[in-house]
């Protein structure tokens, strides 16, 4: 029984003398600077992945025009060429699963004055990349948020400050790029490489090209799920683009006619349009690697893109 | 399951309450059965290999105590040393020699047709092989009486949380604290917060952020300069410390939590003033069961010098192969065996002079920072690379190579918590706190930094490979 108390005692000790006081202090400390992060750096930060998952959730511009996709949409359209009301929701190391999050929640607003959103195809298939998962945490409570993440989804992701644990440098990184802008052009969403790089590493990049093989694959639950969406919404105006790639990129690629098949499937959709500019050679000095162009190429790519939109007749889109 | 986990922290606050929580005959049920679980949360079928080897060595011991005979004694210890040694040859070794056959067949003009095997090398297999052998040893020297409770003896070589990375604990040591009787102590709970948080910061802070520049360098040596050598192989020396003595804190803060006692590993080894001194403070688990099990049985100093030599050298080359089957660890070893020979050949520079002390440790970290080199690349070539590297006059100033690809921000950081380790050397050696506020404030400091400044990546600790 001594023995009991004694232990009782000593856990009471523990606990209120060390665990709380520990817990609480860090917990407030935790909680002002995440208030502090959320809007200063999380927030305020356009180029951030977490403000971009943030934006398509809760902002409902009538008169946004949305492009969405991948890192290579990311680093190609300048929305600021394109006009005012253009936002690039281009997220890094996704892929079509994310895009059809994107879709999904721009669909859902419905006060929208122009119907088209712009996305991106890569010619690699339709497939599933959530990429980094600090995109997602400040609305990990978000039930579509979670359902996109699926598996990775994990239990601390729902306690609140602790969900950020391991990812506070990830945030400060883009707020720091996109306030000195010294290596990357940040706006509007874009998020582009201004460095051009020596030929010698460009060569080695097309190199690695000539010992990889690159193929047209897709998950075909995903592609069914993907058309499902695109005919779903047929109030909407989907322009898929496929921005420019490195010539190099297709010497050893498998599949050329299996991408050509999937972008003319796509062309057969009453709402879509497809701009497909793989076939445009450019130098090697507007690239930043052999699939994303840097911003000297980007502002190339998006005034060329620019030229194509102005084909695109719909109502309340001009 | 690693210690840098979410899936740990619930694990450890379930099976500690649980711990309290149950009669003490019953406990080491819960502690074998939440140390298997742990251990097969990395690879579940190699439990069996822990399995096979604590049956043998259990009754080996049974089986020593019981023999009179020297004869027979000793014929029992060496079946229990087979089958230590057996499973560590074929796990990590097999590959390694028939490589080494394989070169050699190919040199004479043969083919070699022994079959590789494709095998994962089960985690921690060289901590808990050499932790079940110090048992057998220790009964075959009469040190130890033979464990009767099987399911106790079990958990001596299986207790989670030095299970796969040390400290490799003596029976003399465990054995009792595991019949003992434990209840919740204010005294362990503080201390095993204050080794719990501080092994944190060690390898989520600081070992991981360094991680980040010496893997960029070492996977870009055409790339990197004399000075960014010099940076990835001092930030490894770092890494390497706060990544393994990390682990052994977070390992004893563990234990200490529900009342056990495991043997410190590290003590402050950078501050060491000869490599003989170092060998004393790094990994001091492995370096006194080499001591106490190899070196003397090989005749320790008390032959003449040059068999000393000798030993020496066997106990540093064994020591590199106890790492890893690879050069690189022989090449480790052999260059701390060196080190040690150099210092009692050459005349010693004594005095109690700040300046000396320093020039000491400079010296240490210097010398035990070059055979870092060895240990970290992944072969010879790139070993030479590095070490050529850093040997060459490239002192360009590039900011791309310097910060070694990853950005300025990345560097900073490094720099940052690396100032953050010069810190904790100012902090109490046993962790212990004059009084109960400063003892609350180091916590919540520390927890505040752990927060912010983790990294996310949930490395693997670096011996969990040996």
């Amino acid at each position: 029984m001594h023995k009991e108390n004694s232990s009782i005692s000593n856990f009471r000790k523990y606990v209120v003398n060390i665990l709380l006081p520990v817990l609480i202090m860090v917990g407030v400390m935790a909680a002002a600077f995440c208030f502090l992060f959320e809007k200063y750096i999380i927030l305020s930060n356009n180029n951030c992945g977490a403000y971009k998952i943030n934006r398509i959730i809760n902002l409902n511009d009538p008169y946004e025009i949305p492009i969405i996709g991948s890192s290579r949409a990311e680093a190609s359209f300048i929305p600021e060429i394109l006009g005012p009301n253009y936002f690039n929701y281009g997220l890094e190391g996704t892929q079509e699963n994310v895009m059809l999050f994107f879709i999904d929640q721009e669909c859902k607003k419905k006060n929208k004055r122009s119907p088209v959103i712009i996305a991106n195809i890569d010619l690699d298939g339709i497939n599933t990349k959530t990429g980094d998962i600090a995109n997602y945490l400040y609305n990990s409570g978000n039930a579509d948020v979670k359902k996109l993440l699926g598996d990775n989804y994990k239990l601390q992701y729902s306690i609140p400050f602790v969900k950020y644990v391991g990812q506070f440098e990830n945030y400060l990184r883009y707020y720091l790029n996109n306030r000195m802008q010294l290596t990357k052009y940040s706006k509007d969403g874009a998020f582009i490489d201004k460095t051009v790089l020596p030929q010698k590493m460009i060569d080695d990049l097309i190199e690695y090209r000539r010992t990889h093989q690159d193929v047209f694959l897709h998950e075909e639950s995903l592609k069914k799920e993907f058309f499902k969406t695109l005919n779903d919404n047929k109030d909407r105006y989907f322009v898929f683009v496929v921005p420019p790639y490195h010539s190099c990129y297709f010497t050893n690629y498998k599949n050329p006619e299996d991408a050509k098949a999937f972008l003319n499937e796509l062309k057969t959709l009453s709402n879509v349009r497809v701009f497909d500019f793989s076939g445009i050679r450019y130098p090697d000095s507007l690239f930043i690697n052999t699939t994303h162009l840097n911003f000297a190429g980007a502002t190339r790519f998006t005034k060329e893109f620019k030229d194509s939109l102005a084909t695109v007749k719909i109502a309340n889109f001009k | 399951m690693l210690f840098n986990s979410f899936e740990f922290l619930y694990f450890f606050i379930v099976v500690t309450a649980l711990y309290f929580f149950l009669p003490h005959k019953i406990r080491w049920i819960l502690l074998l059965a939440a140390s298997c679980f742990f251990y097969m949360f990395f690879k579940p079928e190699y439990i069996l290999i822990l399995a096979f080897t604590i049956v043998i060595d259990y009754y080996a011991g049974i089986f020593i105590e019981q023999q009179t005979e020297k004869r027979k004694k000793k014929k029992y210890l060496i079946m229990s040393l087979i089958a230590n040694i057996g499973v560590l040859a074929v796990f990590k070794y097999y590959n390694f020699i028939n490589g080494n056959i394989t070169g050699l067949c190919n040199l004479l003009g043969f083919q070699n047709t022994i079959p590789y095997l494709h095998i994962v090398l089960p985690i921690g297999l060289s901590f808990h092989t050499f932790q079940a052998m110090s048992y057998t040893i220790e009964v075959y020297r009469g040190k130890q009486k033979a464990e009767k409770h099987f399911g106790i003896y079990s958990l001596y070589v299986m207790f989670y949380p030095q299970l796969v990375a040390g400290p490799i604990e003596r029976p003399q040591n465990i054995l009792p604290q595991l019949h003992k009787e434990n209840k919740f102590s204010f005294d362990n709970a503080l201390l095993g917060s204050n080794l719990i948080i501080i092994g944190l910061l060690k390898k989520m802070v600081v070992a991981d952020r360094l991680a980040v520049y010496v893997n960029q360098v070492y996977h870009n040596l055409d790339t990197s300069t004399t000075l960014s050598a010099w940076m990835a192989a001092i930030f490894f020396s770092l890494q390497i410390y706060c990544d393994f003595s990390g682990y052994s804190d977070i390992a004893r803060g563990t234990a200490k939590f529900m009342g056990y006692d495991l043997m410190l590993n590290f003590d402050r080894p950078y501050l060491s003033k000869s490599v003989t001194e170092f060998w004393t403070r790094w990994h001091i688990s492995l370096s006194s069961w080499f001591k106490d099990y190899l070196y003397i049985s090989l005749g320790g100093n008390r032959v003449s010098k040059l068999k000393w030599c000798r030993n020496i050298l066997i106990v540093f080359l064994i020591s590199g192969l106890w790492h890893g089957a690879n050069v690189t660890f022989i090449i480790w070893g052999a260059l701390h065996g060196v080190y040690v020979l150099m210092e009692s050949v050459l005349p010693k520079i004594t005095g109690q002079s700040p300046i000396i002390k320093l020039f000491g440790q400079l010296k240490v970290f210097f010398l035990v920072t070059v055979a870092w080199v060895f240990f970290r690349a992944a072969n010879i070539d790139e070993a030479l690379h590095m070490i050529r590297l850093m040997f060459s006059a490239d002192f360009s100033l590039n900011l791309t190579q310097l910060a070694a690809g990853k950005g300025p921000f990345n560097l900073a950081l490094t720099f940052l918590v690396i100032g953050f380790l010069m810190l904790a050397y100012f902090l109490p050696r046993d962790m212990q706190f004059k009084n109960i506020k400063t003892n609350i404030t180091f916590l919540t400091a520390t927890l505040f930094l752990l927060f912010i400044l983790s990294k996310d990546a949930q490395g693997e600790f670096i011996y969990f490979q040996f």
